[in-house]
């Protein structure tokens, strides 16, 4: 068994790797992922994957419904980490799947995925806790640069985290954009990972969270019809339903993270698409109590002050 | 902003499957139709929910569309009484209303999801009435507490656990009257252990979570006192939800390790310090699961005013540091229980950011006189791993809290020890790695936007005379193949540094011969980096030494695949183009278009032809490059020499135009440089230097990356926001482009540390809030305020609003950390976020933008 397949089993088992294990997979990584395009391609069938937002074993529950990689191809729609007690158990794996299967699974990058957004929502202050430094933070923080922005399934349906860009109206517009970077406050990279849809806007509009926009059907029905696609998959809003579907099946959200922050009492769903993009949502529930480990944050057993 | 989800899902309008129309059952056997409302699911009581869930308790409630009133309020009967009908409707008699109910649903999947979640909580109801029967005549009025007894227990409960919110407070209230009430608890819970009566025992976990999330400040007072604590902790081991028994209290009896390296002499210390252990442990591990987020920050805020207690008290305790100083120097002591104390001297250090602002440089200043860093040059040394994180660590922490405090040190030291330590940590291979914490060090002394001076540019003059060498010498030794990582990190250390040194940049650049394409990519952004700093001088430099050819190399060999390699060279591309970089669009042109003529058929090269074909038609004056004949000078001469002289010849200038800035300001670090080679010891010179440099800035103190960045960064949003588009070529360009020019070239280095990150660099922003996880209401109220004053990124202003009930205290820290952290380039920069947010909600931005 090779050291990545070990690896596997143990993340599997929600075992966080070693420091050194976690940098030397990161490099793995990062030359697979600075080959990926802004809009990677990806086949189908595919089954795509809203966020995740470090509920592992929620995410356990997701590879039991929709199968396990890489016998079922994977699109992840971002947001990995955050939010949740093993952002570093579930970001490392879907990573980990990604170096030993890359063909098999697609990461692209949520707006979680990125420095200043995990210093306040957890990811970080797990590393520090789990590793005693923030240098796992580093090293994934670093990756989450070189993840695509968005992706494109048999050039019909077009995936991406937040939604679409007023500077964006066509997907080659995409390319120039050079994404190794801190996810921007404003701009087009920006805008692919915040938006939202919203009903009661008619065309383009602001964005409660302060960075994105909120676009109406118009502006989605001009885009598909502009890049010729049939739907545009996104996630980034809780929907209790776990998907909601919006604009007369234009765009549809995908969510995956069952009770949402333990608590939000949401089903989630993820969407698998066979070979003729024929579509099939499956909704989960949030694994049961007892299947969970006792919450990870562990403190260090010697104090000082 | 960030993103409560469930939040703004229930602040947005709601959505049509929410929507339901109430009817009753009249007398006559008729249904009463009693208004269309809104049904959401949450958990929060505060706000207006479907389905609201208090402890174990949940309800049924509608809101009135109109008023939003409560139509309904229907608490969830473990009874089967529900119906669905129709898949839109929901029926059941009512014991309340005495008559049967119906909700009416506008969509189907509303319906169901409701019918779900009754279900489902029926199913709960069920399980956990299984220990005890749950009472459902509940007085409304609340007056007193039963006796604390065996037998009272239920009641109790069911008046913790199903309190309305009114009558929590009220129970508070009572809680708090009654001086024995916990007491008398707490001796229930040791004899409920003693009889292994585990349905007491569970009873009373449910009454001490049920308490504790009533989140009553006077209520933590008690419990978290030193006499109760414990009990409290053993009475959560009891989760009737979790099979086995936890252990709690041997963990924190045996497991937990108090290292009191010096001792205390003051009990309120110890007590405090105990105390903030406990309940964190509380927090994290007993309740990490119940906890909401309100709760949470309360507990936060409990720990980190006792921080600042413990903290100032011994900061007040002169004895105190300085035997601390004197152990950590003395040569008898262990090399244990140095370690040790170097452990406690950075948890000393990072818990002083509990203190408030204007408390917390004091400290860092006395540990500075006591001589810390010569305690943390020893640690850097040693063959601990462990301590040379720990020094590192506190480094950074110094940094963040003044750059100019470390700096200061690295001027008097006479050996550069330290700096040379750091450099040489950078380089070593450390297994664990530590490079990322050397890189963040030195690039926080090298670096600098928010700070200038007379100490940082000694240290970079003796970072250049000494160090840049070395690292130069890792990029081109491992030119063939070699540690990456380490190629990279030490590629971000130079990026900061390349001006002048020209020939670092060709040496950097030959990172794109490199088998890495993330390495060749950075070389790119590096170039890209430098261009965007408009310098003439360095842009005739590329053009000159055909610098650009290995990008366009690389670029060609990397061949159609669309990568990370070919968006940024496509990007460094649009960029030149739209900076109307006419010298290098023309010489890309002339000299690469017979290699990029493949590429020809993406629109960015479009484009880049048209312009160039643009700059041949109209040979008009242009704005940016019109200085053939000082090229022309400066290329006859040798590349130092042409340095300085350009900078004499600008400094002639200098009142002239602003325009003529850009050069004169960039070429001072050549000179500087220059003192530094010629004259060692150059303390005197550098010093007037200096103060040149500094009145420089004062003079021209525009927020130095704001213009910049606008234009590289907007490029995007400015062509499809029509409004942006309209202002920017024509009424901006006059005005704005002289700005710029300044903003841009008034602080040399620091703008072109500050854009240089690549972003690679934000690796090492964020060590600021290093260990110190909980951010406590009162600072972060202080800090909003000033981060709102200084205008940071839109985000963070917009954050807390929203976000402020799902999360712990929304720490502004990541905001905070934008005013300092000037890796974050491009985007983090000062723009205004007032600035932007009327621009794009303003009226004209409702045109669509498609």
């Amino acid at each position: 068994m090779s050291d990545l397949d070990r690896q596997i089993e143990q993340l599997k088992k929600c075992e966080p790797l070693k420091e050194s294990e976690v940098k030397a997979l990161c490099l793995k990584a990062m030359e697979i992922l600075v080959e990926e395009s802004n809009v990677q391609r990806v086949d189908a069938p595919v089954t795509i994957c809203g966020d995740i937002h470090g509920q592992f074993y929620d995410m356990k529950e997701l590879f039991k419904v929709g199968g396990d990689c890489p016998k079922t191809n994977y699109l992840f729609l971002g947001d990995f980490v955050d939010r949740g007690f093993y952002s570093v158990e579930t970001f490392l794996l879907l990573l980990a799947l990604k170096v030993r299967y890359p063909d098999r699974i697609t990461l692209i990058r949520g707006n979680h995925e990125s420095r200043q957004i995990t210093q306040v929502y957890g990811f970080y202050d797990e590393c520090l806790r789990k590793y005693g430094s923030v240098n796992v933070w580093r090293y994934c923080t670093e990756i989450f640069d070189y993840l695509s922005l968005s992706a494109l399934i048999e050039n019909k349906i077009f995936s991406v985290h937040g939604g679409l860009s007023p500077a964006i109206s066509t997907l080659d517009q995409i390319r120039t954009i050079d994404r190794k970077q801190e996810v921007p406050h404003d701009g087009a990279m920006c805008d692919l990972l915040w938006s939202d849809p919203e009903d009661i806007v008619d065309g383009w509009g602001l964005s409660p969270r302060g960075a994105g926009f909120l676009f109406g059907g118009s502006v989605v029905t001009s885009f598909n019809h502009t890049n010729s696609i049939d739907y545009i998959c996104r996630a980034h809003q809780l929907v209790m339903e776990g998907y909601k579907w919006m604009f007369n099946n234009q765009i549809v959200t995908v969510w995956s993270a069952p009770n949402y922050c333990y608590r939000c009492g949401n089903v989630a769903a993820i969407l698998e698409l066979d070979e003729n993009l024929n579509k099939q949502f499956r909704v989960f529930d949030a694994a049961p109590q007892e299947s969970r480990g006792t919450p990870a944050k562990k403190p260090a057993p010697d104090y000082f002050l | 902003m960030v993103f409560n989800y469930s939040l703004l899902f229930l602040v947005k309008p709601i959505t049509r499957y929410q929507r339901v129309k109430v009817y009753r059952l009249n007398d006559d056997g008729k249904w009463d139709d009693q208004g269309t409302g809104h049904v959401t699911v949450d958990y929060l009581e505060m706000i207006a929910y479907v389905i609201i869930q208090r402890s174990e308790e949940l309800a049924l409630f509608v809101f009135d569309e109109e008023d939003n009133e409560t139509l309904l309020s229907h608490r969830i009967s473990p009874d089967d009484i529900y119906r669905k009908q129709e898949d839109t409707i929901i029926s059941w008699r009512d014991s309340e209303y005495c008559t049967d109910l119906a909700l009416s649903f506008q969509e189907n999947t509303g319906c169901s999801y409701i019918w779900e979640h009754i279900c489902k909580v029926q199913r709960n109801m069920h399980f956990n009435s299984l220990n005890h029967e749950t009472f459902h005549t509940m007085n409304n009025e609340l007056r007193e507490l039963p006796a604390v007894e065996l037998s009272t227990l239920p009641i109790i409960l069911k008046i913790v656990t199903e309190s309305s919110l009114a009558d929590q407070m009220q129970l508070t209230e009572l809680i708090l009257n009654d001086q024995a009430f916990f007491q008398k608890l707490m001796d229930l819970f040791r004899i409920c252990e003693d009889l292994e009566n585990v349905d007491g025992l569970h009873m009373i976990f449910k009454i001490v979570k049920g308490i504790i999330m009533l989140n009553s400040p006077q209520v933590f007072e008690k419990i978290f006192g030193d006499e109760l604590i414990i009990d409290i902790i053993g009475s959560l081991e009891y989760d009737p939800f979790v099979p086995q028994v936890q252990q709690y209290r041997k963990f924190l009896k045996e497991q937990a390790v108090f290292k009191e390296v010096i001792p205390f002499k003051n009990p309120v210390v110890l007590s405090k310090i105990h105390q903030t252990y406990r309940v964190g442990y509380l927090k994290d591990v007993v309740l990490a699961r119940v906890l909401d987020d309100a709760t949470v920050a309360s507990l936060n805020s409990i720990i980190h005013s006792n921080n600042a207690i413990v903290i100032s008290l011994l900061k007040d305790d002169s004895t105190f540091i300085q035997e601390l100083f004197a152990r950590l120097r003395s040569p008898t002591t262990s090399a244990e229980s140095k370690k040790n104390l170097v452990y406690f001297l950075h948890e000393f250090c990072s818990l002083s950011k509990s203190l408030q602002m204007g408390q917390q440089l004091p400290i860092f200043r006395d540990l500075m006189n006591e001589g810390i860093v010569d305690i943390i040059t020893d640690a850097l040394q040693s063959e601990d791993k462990k301590i040379v994180l720990m020094g590192t660590d506190i480094l950074i922490l110094f940094l963040n809290q003044d750059p100019n405090l470390l700096r200061s040190y690295v001027v008097r030291q006479e050996e550069n020890l330290l700096l040379g330590l750091l450099v040489k940590g950078m380089i070593t291979d450390f297994g664990e790695d530590m490079h990322c914490q050397f890189l963040e060090i030195l690039r926080s002394l090298l670096d600098s936007v928010t700070f200038t001076g007379a100490q940082r540019d000694t240290i970079v003059e003796t970072f250049y005379e000494k160090h840049l060498g070395q690292l130069i010498d890792v990029i081109i030794l491992s030119c063939p193949h070699d540690e990456a990582s380490t190629v990279k990190w030490l590629f971000l250390i130079i990026c900061r540094c390349n001006f002048l040194l020209n020939n670092a940049i060709d040496k950097v650049l030959l990172l794109t011969q490199r088998r890495e394409k993330y390495l060749v990519a950075a070389a790119v952004r590096f170039v890209r980096t430098i261009l965007s700093r408009h310098d003439e001088h360095l842009i005739s430099h590329f053009v000159k030494y055909s610098l650009l050819k290995s990008i366009v190399d690389a670029f060609v060999a990397n061949g159609n695949r669309y990568n990370v390699l070919n968006s940024a060279v496509l990007e460094l591309f649009e960029y030149i183009r739209k900076e109307n970089l006419k010298l290098l669009v023309k010489h890309i042109v002339d000299s690469f278009w017979n290699q990029l003529v493949k590429f020809e058929h993406l629109p960015s090269l479009q484009s880049f032809k048209v312009k160039y074909k643009q700059f041949l038609e109209n040979c008009g004056p242009e704005t940016n490059v019109n200085a053939p004949d000082r090229r022309k000078r400066i290329d006859e001469r040798a590349l130092e020499k042409e340095e300085e002289d350009y900078f004499n010849e600008e400094s002639d200038e200098e009142d002239t135009t602003s325009a003529s800035h850009p050069q004169k300001v960039q070429s001072q670090p050549v000179l500087s440089n220059g003192v530094a080679v010629s004259c060692p010891s150059s303390r005197p010179r550098s010093g007037g230097l200096v103060d040149y440099d500094d009145e420089d800035d004062e003079d021209y103190r525009p927020p130095p990356r704001k213009q910049t960045e606008t234009s590289e960064d907007d490029e995007g949003s400015m062509e499809s926001l029509g409004l942006k588009r309209k202002l920017t070529p024509k009424e901006k360009e006059p005005g704005l482009a002289k700005k710029q020019r300044l903003g841009k070239s008034s602080k040399p280095r620091d703008s072109v540390f500050a854009a240089l990150c690549s972003t690679l660099s934000q690796a090492v922003l964020p060590s600021k809030k290093t260990a110190n996880a909980m951010h406590l209401s009162t600072q972060s109220g202080e800090e909003n305020h000033i981060e709102k004053e200084s205008g940071s990124p839109r985000s963070c202003d917009n954050k807390s609003p929203n976000e402020g009930n799902l999360r712990e205290k929304e720490s502004p820290r990541n905001c905070s950390e934008y005013l300092h952290s000037p890796s974050d380039n491009r985007q983090l920069s000062g723009k205004d976020p007032r600035s932007l947010l009327p621009s794009k909600s303003s009226p004209e931005m409702a045109v669509n933008g498609s």
